[in-house]
This record gives C-alpha cells, structure tokens and sequence, in this order.
C-alpha cells in the first residue's frame, strides 16, 4: 500500500466514523493539481493526499473558506509541511478561523516545479521514494531543497504521518485535538526518526544562505530584477500578502504629475518605467520578509524565471534573526504584530544606542 | 573654477507632539540647522509605512529620518515601538542587500529638545555629506555609477 492509499483510507474511515464532513486535499488536473473540497466519501478516490506538485498554498485556500465565516462542517485539511506552517502563520495574522479544521501533514519529499511537471510528469510514489532512499533529487524545486522543516512539527498542525526511516508510515499526534482524533480512530501513535532528512536540508540550507546572497546594493539588486515584468504574480501567490488593499497595486500612490518624471529624468540621467519596479521588491520584502514561510512560491509563479526565493527567502532570514522569529513555528506573535518596551537600541541614532 | 558641492537631501518624517515641537523650539530658540532637512510633521512615528522611507530614498533623497518621542512618551502610548520595529526591518532589509543601512536614522527627540534636534540635524546631515550621494535614488535609472 502506498502512503496515498494509506492517507485515502485514512480519510474514508474518518467519514464513515463521522469524525468529518469534508476534506481539502489536492487532486490531479490533466497536467497538474490543485487543491479540491470533498464533502462525499464516494468522492475520496478523486483525490491525491500527497501530490508531486504545489500549485497554490493549501492554507490560502483554508483563509478563502474561513474568510467571512467560520468553517460551518469539520474539515480536515492534508497539507504540506510549509503549508501547515503557513496555517499557523495565518492564525496568528486573524487570517484563518482555526475552529472545525483538523490539520493532517506528513514527511514531505518536496515538489517539483509546476512548470517542469506539465511537460515532464512524475509521480509522488517516485519523490516519496527517493525521500525513503535519503536522495533529494535535483528535478525538486530549489526551495524544497533548502527547506528549513521538511517534516511535521509538535504544535504546527494536528496530526502528523511519518513516512521516512519506518517500514510502515506511522501517524502521530502534534496537538491535543489531534490525539483525540486518533484515540477516536482507534489509531495508535508511533514514531520515527526523521533527523537524517532534515539535516540533509538544514546542511543545504547553510550552505544555500551563503552562496545565493543578493548583494552589491543597487548593482546587485537591478541585475537580479532585471527581466523583471513587474506583474506582481510573486505578490499574489504569496500567502503572507494577504492585504485586501496592496499599497503597490493602489496606482494612485504613484500617480505624479508629468513634471515630476521629466524633472526625475534630468536629475538621475534618464529613469526607467515604471518606476516602481524594483521599490515593489524592497517594499514587499518589509511588509512580509519578517513572516516569510519559505514555500517558494514567489519562484514558481516568476514568468520570467527569476529566483524570488533567493530573495525573500535569505533576506527574510536576516530579518527573522533579528527578531529571533522563525514563522509558524510556534507561539509568538509576528514581529509585525508585536513589540517589547526594551529592545532593538541597536537600531536607534546615528551609531546605535541611545545617548 | 570651483567644484560643485554636494548638498544632500534629507527627507524627516517627524512626529506632530514631539520631534515637530522640537524642530519649533530650535527656530524659535534661533539654533541654527541645515537646510537640506525637509521636515514633514505626521503625526506619530507608526503612520509612516517603512516604505515611504526607502520611497524616498529612490525618489531622490539622501537620508531619510524618522523622529518619534522618547520611549514611554509615545501620544499614542505605543506608537514609538512599533516604529523602532519598522526601522529595525527597513534597516536589516537595506544591509541583507548590501545598501547602507546608515541613510534611514531613527531618533527619539521630545518637545522640550530643541538644542538636541538641531545638534542631530547638524551632525546628521555632516555625516550624509561625507557619504556622498545615495546609489539607491539611481535605482532603476539610467544614470549613477556605471553597471556593466
């Protein structure tokens, strides 16, 4: 039995024991997959718990259910490892109503680039294999491979399965409301050891922060952006860039009279249009570089192929240390959210430190 | 013939109950600041989005400035606090990106400082002048240094 068929019966049996009365999973589309809502058990065979791609953010989908109301019927949700993050992320951020949703998340083997998957297919049987063998294969996309927490953790979710360094998966609880779930499946909890594969990220990550750093300030930054289409594609995949109103997409702040452009043109020697092509990185990487998951999807909906992850996802480091945040981790609130009465003096002045 | 000198721009987002009064007791007072500050009164530290400080740093200034009350004093009980949080990103952003993160200054100055908000002001705008010009208002322009 594979993991899918495990998760599938799982789900069945989730139905029939009137545990839920929908489920949220992803489902194959003729060239990709995308997250479907289930309220039938007849329907459960339409779905792939653990799909080879992510093509939207499973918890952007749970914030556009719970967005007027709460979830009416117990949902159980099978996300992703950076997803349920993201969850937790858009619980803090009063995005998601948590109430009625059951989060079910498991060893991730990554995804590979939606793109690369419609004309080259390939299986989740054949990632969760190489995930079995310890092997990250080089088709996965580049912020799956540098992952930070590639598998469930304890408080992050509800349930977690375990599928690495076990001969048979092994479901586990992560939170109070999950244990309960699986006393009522009549389920039994185990455990495995999940520390080779995340070190084999955690190792890539290290050495991903050093290497892929954007620097040399405006040289740097204007030929990392430069095929940039300024679509903001990277804005709108982004879960964190939750604003009704984006202050980017709000024209108006950058409306100027013509005067103001052909003075700007004689002043910087001739200025490129629009102007504010590269201030939409900067601005984004302020408003939610501090909260930034590191689901990569910025990346994948680049059409222009620029590595966004290396943008947001080191610099959103740099700023997350600061704060000694690590985004739907734990408890704490976002940085944004929050503030302590003693801190950051380094910041203050000239030199830092107040006189 | 004589050299252009450099005469920087700095664009101070200053807030209405304390660094303003500040910037009036110091003309009031007769203390001498310079003129390349472009004082705009807002009225706490926390309305200005951070954007607007890299804003104005690409639209053409040198430096920017926020200037709050002091810690505690805030009008708005917290409203400093959360604007030490936002220069805090804006500053970690501009360095993780290899800018210099000294152009946006962050300042406590209250009402009743006004020998404080022009010895800043002058030692501020002393500083951007050794700098030289800002490389982020060529951003996305023709001109600056030249990029190969």
């Amino acid at each position: 039995m594979t993991e899918n068929d495990i998760l599938v019966k799982f789900i069945k049996d989730a139905f029939d024991k009137g545990l839920i009365e929908a489920v949220m999973a992803p489902s194959a589309t003729k060239d990709s997959y995308t997250y479907a809502l289930i309220t039938k058990k007849e329907d459960v065979d339409k779905i792939t718990p653990i799909a080879p791609v992510m093509q939207w953010n499973g918890a952007d989908m749970i914030r556009r259910i719970t967005k007027l109301k709460k979830s009416e019927r117990k949902l159980l949700a099978i996300l992703r490892p950076c997803e349920s993050r993201t969850y937790k992320e858009l619980v803090k951020f009063n995005q998601i109503n948590p109430e009625n949703i059951i989060v079910l998340t498991y060893d991730c083997p990554g995804t590979v680039h939606a793109r690369n998957f419609k004309y080259e297919p390939t299986s989740a049987d054949k990632l969760i294999d190489d995930m079995k063998n310890g092997k990250i294969s080089n088709k996965i996309r580049e912020s799956c491979r540098v992952c930070e927490y590639p598998t469930p953790i304890k408080g992050v979710g509800d349930i977690g399965l375990g599928i690495v360094n076990t001969n048979e998966p092994v479901f586990f609880s992560l939170s109070d409301k999950g244990k309960e779930f699986l006393a009522e499946m009549n389920i039994n909890e185990g455990e495995r050891d999940d520390s080779t594969w995340v070190k084999l990220h955690r190792d890539n990550r290290e050495k991903w922060l050093k290497e892929e750093r954007i620097t040399g300030g405006r040289k740097g930054l204007e030929e990392f952006l430069s095929s940039c289409l300024n679509c903001h594609n990277c804005k709108d995949m982004c879960p964190i860039c939750f604003c009704k109103e984006c202050f980017f997409e709000d024209h108006s702040v950058f409306d100027y009279e013509s005067n103001k452009f052909y003075n700007w043109a004689d002043d910087k020697d001739g200025i490129r249009l629009p102007t504010d092509k590269s201030l939409f990185h900067v601005g984004r990487l302020i408003h939610m570089g501090t909260s930034c998951i590191g689901c990569g999807l910025c990346q994948q909906a680049c059409p222009m192929d620029i590595p966004l992850y290396r943008l947001f996802g080191i610099v959103g480091n740099d700023l997350q240390k600061v704060f000694n945040y690590k985004p739907g981790v734990n408890d704490d609130l976002p940085p944004v959210m929050d503030f302590r009465e003693d801190e950051l003096h380094e910041f203050e002045g000239l030199f830092g430190g107040e006189e | 013939m004589t050299e252009k000198k450099f005469d920087p721009v700095i664009v101070g987002f200053f807030c209405n109950w304390c660094t303003s009064a500040a910037a009036d007791l110091a003309g009031t007072s007769r203390l001498h600041y310079p003129a390349s500050i472009r004082p705009i009164r807002v009225m706490c530290s926390s309305t200005v989005d951070p954007v607007y400080l890299v804003r104005a740093l690409q639209e053409g200034a040198d430096a920017t400035i926020l200037g709050g009350c002091h810690p505690g004093d805030c009008h708005y009980i917290t409203g400093n606090y959360k604007a030490r949080r936002r220069v805090a990103i804006v500053k970690t952003v501009l360095k993780s990106l290899g800018f210099d993160e000294s152009r946006v200054l962050l300042e406590w100055i209250s009402g009743s400082e006004g020998p404080k908000f022009a010895r800043v002001m002058n030692e501020y705008t002393e500083y951007i002048k050794n700098l030289g010009p800002s490389d982020f208002k060529y951003l996305d322009s023709l001109g600056g240094e030249k990029l190969d």
